[in-house]
């Protein structure tokens, strides 16, 4: 019998996979473990490997094209197979095999619909599904609601893939099960699968003017775009903003960085907001938190997540690398990590690992000048930091007017969580945490 | 001290006590139908009656329901309260322009000049292999009409509870038993209660489903409802006790809980109380749905003579079963 390869599901959310490349082409022998593919999942990008021997007599999805989890996307002729025995087996692409069918089958753009390999005679191609339209039964759609549990993650089981109540729960508890709730394992800004389609985004009609151009919206950019909606329409976001003065900090750090020097150690002022950040968790709990529903998970673990921009040459982008029980280290580890983070974000591409379980994030722009900005809630966090660079400026203090540093920083939180002046307390601890900045070190 | 033992009596004794004793409370309640009186009812049902009031007032008429169907709506508008007795509901169709043009539209077609306090009651559903012809249930049929009260009791409790709250009545009542339940013993106190109309009885606690029945198939649903437990699917079962007025409240505070709602309805699917009640559910509990009504009726076909086929026909436990595990996607 021949063996058919279906999209892999790679990580809990991945409800579809972009085949970066193939390394194999019609007619290649393969045996177990040969890595046949590249998937690009929501997260990451990663090798798909065989577990048989045999000729791969089909490849039926080409390279850069999206599918849903389960789809097939190509044959394995086996000992005792012949090639076209391999190829007339193939299935319509229905997703039933391994798992249901996601609620809506991933086009990036209607015309991008390929033509299913349809077996001779038989036109049971699952309907072209309504991309615009998640089945969910009433109830289903009101829990989900209420639990806090994205559309997106939801995989329908009843009739034509109808979400109901049961998948709710199950994905629910999947969420718990992964430690964080509303989504665990998904730390990461572009933790959520691009796959529900466009009926998130309102999609403007755009003329293609002369001269312009399009370009391919990658899994990572649909993702962003997703997910970034997705918080900014469901999360109710304020802003509370305060400056610090950063003269203290900016003195103990060149005196930390000059004398570490030999050691190859050097501190970033991210870093010291970092733990500043962390440590203060410990009397603000609720930013530390996420809203589920019926009720708010207030984490154990602290895992600060921090804001990496990717470069272009990459395909541009940003992760979110996290910083695990960034409480329990100290502002050594704290640099190495981070350090250690943004490389391999920029060279090899973090892992899901790397991005998992963020419960509050930080982004910084004050390497580009940024004097201040606000940043869009990283879910299933309650709170992100927006912070803008030291800058050098008049000040007042003791009431003359002298030149110091200052740096401004913004809080956007979920007001289901956290209240104006719990922000308020918060940014209060954290400023003391930075304006004596000694306290970090021990 | 001594407990003092429940007191179990059948279903047709529950139905004769109601009669008699609203009979002694009122001399303007009479009983009249085929058989009712010197054979003492076609099922026994006014054993002893005729001894106790006498032959004008519990009166043995021709076979001709049209004739004293409306002479009973009749003396009803002149003031009387007359209980009629259908040997058979499917008896009854002959009289139709009676009980359905006339009886439920005297009070508006009269401008409130007469009403019709008129008890109209007999065995509904299928007998049990009595063909086509004599085993309608008519509760679709006849709800459809406005002006009519409709009780459908599963119980002996309920029977003589529902059955003197209709002769009190003001409106026409249609009041539907069934020849399968008339031997059925149950609790029913010595002292006097009445049940009010529109108003449910939890046959059974659940929270994953609720059963919506009327009548009979209350029995089937319970039935079902054990099946299901064992699997562990826990059934709330609804003995709505009157078709109108239909207790929305509690069919809609249950479904809201449970989120799923089969009823169970053993008139014909196309317009009927289970129509309505599904209606009524999707209308009010929409969001609270995990999948549509599911329905469980008599088949779309006249009613079959032979054993099988009939019982096939009928809402049975089954059926139910596999309904309450559709409606909750465990099929």
């Amino acid at each position: 019998m021949p063996i058919q390869l279906t999209m892999p599901r790679l990580s809990d959310t991945m409800e579809a996979g972009t085949i970066v490349r193939w390394n194999v082409k019609e007619g290649d022998a393969v045996s177990s473990g040969d890595v046949v593919a590249d998937i690009e999942t929501d997260k990451a990008t990663m090798e798909m490997p065989v577990y048989d021997d045999g000729i791969i007599s089909k490849i039926m999805v080409e390279a850069g094209r999206q599918v849903p989890v389960g789809t097939p996307i190509a044959m394995i002729a086996v000992e005792g197979d012949s090639a076209t025995a391999a190829e007339i087996a193939v299935p319509p692409v229905t997703t039933q095999a391994t798992a249901p069918p996601a609620p809506e089958v991933i086009t990036t753009t209607a015309s991008d619909a390929r033509p299913v390999p349809a077996v001779s005679g038989s036109a049971s191609v699952s309907p072209a599904q309504d991309s615009a339209r998640v089945r969910i039964s009433p109830l289903a759609r009101r829990m989900a609601d209420e639990m806090g549990v994205p559309m997106s993650i939801l995989t329908g089981s009843g009739p034509g893939g109808r979400i109901v109540r049961q998948d709710v729960i199950a994905a629910a508890a999947r969420m718990r099960a992964g430690g964080g709730a509303p989504t665990p394992g998904a730390g990461s800004l572009v933790a959520r699968t691009a796959s529900a389609g466009s009926s998130f985004l309102s999609v403007p009609v755009v003329a293609l003017g002369e001269g312009s151009r399009e370009i391919a919206v990658s899994g990572m950019r649909q993702a962003i775009a997703r997910r970034l909606v997705e918080s900014t329409s469901t999360i109710p976001h304020y802003q509370v903003s305060m400056r610090f003065n950063m003269d203290p900090l900016l003195e103990l750090r060149s005196m930390l960085n000059e004398q570490l020097a030999p050691q190859g150690v050097k501190l970033s002022v991210n870093d010291f907001v970092v733990r500043a950040c962390a440590l203060a968790m410990r009397t603000h709990s609720f930013f530390n938190a996420s809203w589920a529903g019926d009720r708010i998970i207030v984490h154990a673990d602290v895992n600060i997540g921090v804001a990496i921009s990717l470069p272009a040459e990459r395909g541009g982008g940003l992760v979110v690398g996290v910083i695990q029980q960034a409480d329990l280290k100290g502002l050594r580890e704290i640099a190495s990590t981070t350090r250690a983070l943004a490389e391999k974000a920029r060279t090899r591409g973090l892992s899901v690992e790397d991005m998992k379980g963020a419960t509050f994030t930080i982004s910084n722009l004050g390497m580009f000048g940024v004097d201040n900005f606000t940043a869009i809630i990283n879910p299933p966090n309650s709170a992100i930091l927006a912070c803008g660079a030291a800058l050098e400026q008049p000040v007042v203090r003791s009431h003359q007017l002298v030149v110091g540093h200052e740096m401004a920083a913004t809080l956007s939180l979920d007001h289901r969580v956290i209240d104006g002046a719990m922000a308020a307390e918060y940014l209060k601890s954290l400023k003391q945490n930075i304006e004596n900045p000694a306290t970090l070190l021990v | 001290m001594t407990a003092v033992a429940a007191r179990e009596i059948e279903f047709r004794d529950a139905l004769r006590e109601a009669m008699s004793e609203e009979m002694r409370r009122d001399t303007r309640v009479m009983l009249l139908g085929e058989e009712v009186a010197q054979y003492n009812g076609a099922y026994k049902v006014s054993r002893g009656m005729l001894d106790e009031f006498g032959p004008r007032r519990v009166i043995d008429t021709p076979i001709s329901e049209s004739g004293f169907a409306g002479m009973a709506i009749g003396a009803a508008m002149l003031g009387l309260r007359p209980i009629v007795e259908f040997m058979s509901w499917s008896f009854s169709l002959v009289a139709a322009d009676q009980i359905l043009n006339n009886a439920p539209k005297m009070l508006y077609m009269s401008g409130g000049q007469f009403g019709c306090p008129i008890v109209f009651r007999g065995n509904d559903g299928a007998g049990g292999q009595l063909g086509s012809t004599h085993s309608w249930s008519v509760e679709g049929l006849y709800s459809n009409v406005p002006g009519l009260t409709m009780a459908i009791p599963s119980n002996p409790y309920d029977a003589k509870g529902l059955m003197k709250t209709a002769i009190r009545c003001d409106d026409p009542v249609f009041f539907l038993e069934s020849e399968r339940l008339l031997g059925m013993k149950g609790e029913v106190p010595e002292e006097e209660y009445l049940i009010p109309f529109g108003q449910a009885r939890v046959a059974r606690r659940g929270d994953d489903c609720t059963i919506v029945a009327f009548g009979r198939p209350v029995h089937l649903a319970l039935e079902a409802a054990e099946a299901l437990a064992k699997e562990g699917v826990s059934c709330e079962v609804l003995d709505m006790r009157t078709i109108r007025p239909l207790d929305a409240g509690s069919i809609v505070s249950s479904v809201r809980r449970t989120g799923a709602c089969v009823v169970v309805d053993q008139s014909w699917s196309f317009g009927s109380p289970g129509s309505e009640v599904a209606s009524l559910v999707h209308r009010e509990c929409f969001d609270d749905l995990d999948n549509h009504v599911h329905r469980v009726h008599s088949a779309d076909v006249p009613t079959p003579y032979a054993h099988a086929l009939e019982q096939e026909y009928l809402p049975n436990p089954r059926r139910i079963c596999e309904a309450v595990r559709s409606c909750l996607y465990r099929a």
